[in-house]
């Protein structure tokens, strides 16, 4: 019985499914200790810090969510940033300027990323526009009508943005039979529910349903999965649209959490979408990847930042340079695993049809 | 006819612009039978597999199955009446593991969700009756060309396929691997399961099938009992020539007297091959035989300077050269044909005439271009002189059958006039005319003074045409054979590693 168990565990270990994400689990955690061992004195090891982690990325989190299912279909969004922007103008300028009820607004930015995720799909699926083109024109769209709405930035004055921005979970503990708040204070806001809850969500729909099947089997092999009688076209389009989704809940999240509307609000912020899914383990060609990975990815990219703060002698750029590195190692990694002969893939497969 | 007819096609048409791709074919397909499709390249075998499983639409004609007409509208349509297709290349999905692959669409759900414990056991279940033991929760990229045949078998048939189509499934399997497909598909046929082969092996044909199909030109030609045809009557059917014709070529004449025209010194790249030396006369066609990965690729990869050669030196026309990269090959007039045409040959958005007139234009330089009007004049030269199958030169080369797509290359290496044409299995997976067609011309071009290096795996083709061969094992060259009086058992002593005695 033992040993069934570490065959099994063998098996997991070893299947090139699972290791990009087992990588990037194993980089955060490495990263974290060495944190841990370099500032622990300081304070790295506190929940706090933690949680701020969540906390200051939960924006990017949200969108990665969506941004991981159209990687894996082999595709790519550049408009979630600028999706998530025009979002944040729709809520400030809706709430503040015109006095709309912020719910409306909301459900009304949500239509329209979806809207916007279905007429991409709709280029990318039936004209057969590569997707880096079709989104890079949504995305100049979202930002048009950014700075059509306003070219300066609106803080948004209302009461209800106000307490969902101001709700807070503590973190407590149990003191002389009294529930207290831990020292330092940590706590998790409405952004951290919406990103874990939508984690789940992509997990189940990714690994439980057919339509999560779906989207793997068009990464691996588009031409495949429409022999294989899937409904390609149906697939992709509802990935954009859940996409389109997801940019404009994280843009609901990222005015929580800024509070104010601007048209030139997260500028190149869709790359960092891409690179937390990268860094997660997300292949850039398709057919693989994971949310828990991205979740991990997320994660990864939001300690290096924290950990030149905590420093506090090395420039911020240092953070850009190591998430450079590390989506570099990353891209690297999965040309060693996908394409080397690491698996013997090419030695099992290849003699039958090619090369001698 | 009787019960146990489960597939009747009759009076099938289809026009495409231009041709008849099929006309007026019957077909009928009995339960528990290997119905054999046989013709050459061209014939409307796949333009009939086509119609069948909903992907062209036929303009005439009947389809039943188990007496009721259908008519299919995509595959997925037929895969729903019980007929499967396994294509000859593998269509699944290599990042999903090999349970997925078979249930992926169609996956037992439990409470809302995918039961992947029931997918996983199902898929045991059923590898197991075709006797593959493998873990299926790998992905199957991790799997060789054969099992991952067997798995997409095993998806076409847990469809409750009545009627299986299996395109050309064992061009890319050896031979261990053939017999465990021949295993399953034995299995199937107690089942009662109907089976259409379709393969350009003979043999295979003749151990496989209980009846056969021939097809020419989109018109039947026949229905055989396996057991009351003979191989030659076969091909003749299929070829519609007589035999002599194809099969009587003339070796090019000994060229005792003539030039040097390549002289290769212990050759060699570490670890690929090792210390190659030869010789070859000017208008000498040398043949290379030996297993797959004993080294013929690599060393024509090396004198055409793919691959750079570590060791030794080349000799071309006696002078010695230095040969570090194709472009170098290019200029001392060597050319390559490489052995995997889809992926190292044809450009197939690319015409006919554009395909043709690559090299040439390479080798002229992109300074002085080729007119439209000298372009159209080499690829009707070819077309003609090839006897490529093709309305005009503006057709697509991807449209093409195989053998056609072959002669295009061949074709674009010939009007750059090389001394020295290096061929990497020209005529696989190619049928019995374009490959005689193919054969011919490569002696008739020896005959006109150019050298050709001849690889390939079929030793009755290199033993037909080659002046000399030279046996391949492990890397190294394992022996020199005369081509005018060796036989196939000399050449698979000395792949065995047997000695012979060499006649160099």
């Amino acid at each position: 019985m033992a040993k069934k168990k570490s065959n099994k565990l063998i098996n997991f270990v070893t299947n090139p499914k699972y290791i990009m994400v087992l990588a990037t689990i194993g980089i955060f955690l490495a990263i974290y200790l060495f944190g841990a061992i370099l500032y622990g004195d300081k304070g790295f090891t506190k929940l706090r810090t933690f949680a701020m982690l969540f906390v200051d990325n939960a924006y990017i989190g949200i969108s990665a969510v969506g941004m991981t299912m159209v990687l894996i279909t082999g595709g790519i969004d550049l408009s979630v940033a600028a999706v998530a922007s025009l979002t944040g103008m729709f809520i400030a300028y809706g709430t503040t300027v015109l006095n709309i009820h912020p719910v409306i607004c909301m459900v009304f930015s949500i239509l329209v990323g979806i809207l916007l995720g279905l007429g991409m799909g709709a280029l990318v699926t039936y004209l057969k526009i590569p997707p880096f083109v079709a989104t890079l024109t949504g995305m100049f769209l979202a930002r048009g009508v950014c700075s059509l709405i306003s070219r300066d930035s609106i803080s948004i004055d209302n009461e209800l943005i106000d307490k969902m921005a101001g709700w807070k979970m503590y973190f407590m503990t149990l003191k002389n039979g009294e529930w207290v708040k831990i020292k330092p204070v940590a706590y998790i806001n409405l952004n951290v529910v919406m990103f874990i809850v939508m984690i789940l969500i992509g997990t189940y729909i990714l690994q439980k349903t057919r339509f999560g099947r779906n989207v793997y089997a068009i990464g691996g092999n588009e031409q495949s999965a429409r022999l294989m009688g899937l409904p390609v076209d149906k697939t992709k389009m509802m990935v954009y649209a859940f996409n389109g989704f997801c940019s404009a809940l994280a843009g609901i999240a990222y005015s929580l959490y800024v509070k104010s509307g601007w048209n030139l609000a997260l500028q190149g912020g869709e790359l960092d979408v891409i690179s937390a899914a990268v860094i997660g383990g997300v292949l850039l060609s398709g057919g693989v990847g994971y949310m828990v990975g991205t979740f991990f990815g997320v994660l990864l990219k939001a300690v290096i930042p924290c950990l030149i703060t905590f420093n506090g002698t090395l420039s911020s750029w240092w953070g850009k340079i190591i998430t450079g590195l590390l989506v570099l190692l990353f891209v690297a990694l999965q040309q060693i695993v996908m394409h080397g002969n690491l698996f013997k893939k090419k030695k099992k497969t290849a003699p039958a049809t090619k090369k001698e | 006819m009787d019960r146990d007819v489960i597939l009747t096609m009759r009076g099938i048409e289809i026009q495409f612009p231009g041709v008849k791709a099929l006309d007026g074919v019957d077909f009928t397909l009995r339960r528990g039978e290997v119905h054999a499709l046989l013709g050459e390249n061209g014939a409307g075998k796949s333009t009939l597999i086509k119609c069948l499983t909903g992907v062209n639409k036929m303009d005439a004609g009947k389809i039943e199955l188990e007496g009721k007409e259908i008519r299919p509208t995509d595959p997925k349509n037929a895969m729903d009446m019980g007929i499967s297709t396994v294509f000859q290349e593998i269509n699944l999905c290599d990042n999903l593991s090999v349970a997925e692959n078979i249930f992926i669409g169609r996956q037992p759900m439990k409470r809302g969700q995918i039961d992947w414990k029931e997918i996983n056991r199902r898929s045991n279940e059923l590898l197991e009756r075709f006797h593959v033991h493998i873990d299926v929760t790998r992905p199957l990229s991790q799997f060789s060309t054969a099992i991952q045949q067997m798995v997409s078998i095993a998806r076409a048939v847990d469809v409750d396929a009545k009627v299986l189509i299996l395109d050309e499934p064992t061009s890319s399997l050896d031979s261990d691997e053939v017999k465990k497909l021949f295993d399953v598909m034995r299995d199937l046929k107690a089942q009662g399961i109907g089976i259409i082969f379709i393969t350009h092996f003979l043999d295979q044909v003749f151990e496989m099938s209980d009846r056969m199909t021939v097809l020419r030109n989109g018109k039947l030609v026949g229905i055989y009992n396996a057991n009351e045809i003979t191989k030659l009557e076969l091909v003749s059917s299929m070829i519609g020539k007589d035999l002599d014709q194809i099969f009587d070529l003339k070796r090019a004449a000994q060229k005792e007297d003539a030039a040097m025209m390549l002289e290769a010194n212990h050759i060699g790249v570490p670890g690929k091959v090792e210390d190659i030396s030869f010789g070859q006369k000017k208008g000498e066609l040398l043949g290379f035989a030996g297993l797959l990965g004993s080294g013929r690729t690599e060393t024509a990869e090396m004198i055409f300077g793919v691959t750079k050669m570590a060791n030794g030196d080349l000799k071309i026309a006696g002078i010695p050269v230095k040969i570090g990269e194709p472009m170098d090959a290019i200029n001392h007039k060597i050319a390559f044909c490489p052995e995997d045409r889809k992926r190292d040959g044809i450009i197939g958005d690319l015409t006919i005439r554009e395909n043709i007139a690559l090299a040439l234009q390479a080798r002229r330089g992109m300074m002085k271009p080729m007119s439209r009007k000298e372009q159209d004049e080499l690829a009707d030269k070819y077309i003609k002189l090839l006897a490529i199958a093709t309305p005009d030169a503006e057709k697509k080369i991807k449209e093409l059958s195989g053998g056609n797509q072959q002669k295009v290359i061949l074709a674009r290496w010939m009007a750059t006039d090389p001394d020295l044409l290096i061929l990497d299995e020209p005529t696989r997976g190619i049928d019995v005319g374009a490959k005689a067609e193919i054969q011919r011309l490569m002696l008739q071009m020896c005959e006109e003074g150019m050298s050709i290096i001849f690889i390939s795996s079929e030793l009755d083709e290199i033993i037909r045409c080659s002046n000399r061969i030279i046996v391949m094992r492990d890397g190294k060259k394992a022996g020199e054979l005369n081509g005018e009086n060796c036989t196939q058992a000399d050449i698979m002593r000395i792949i065995a590693g047997e000695k012979v005695g060499e006649t160099a």
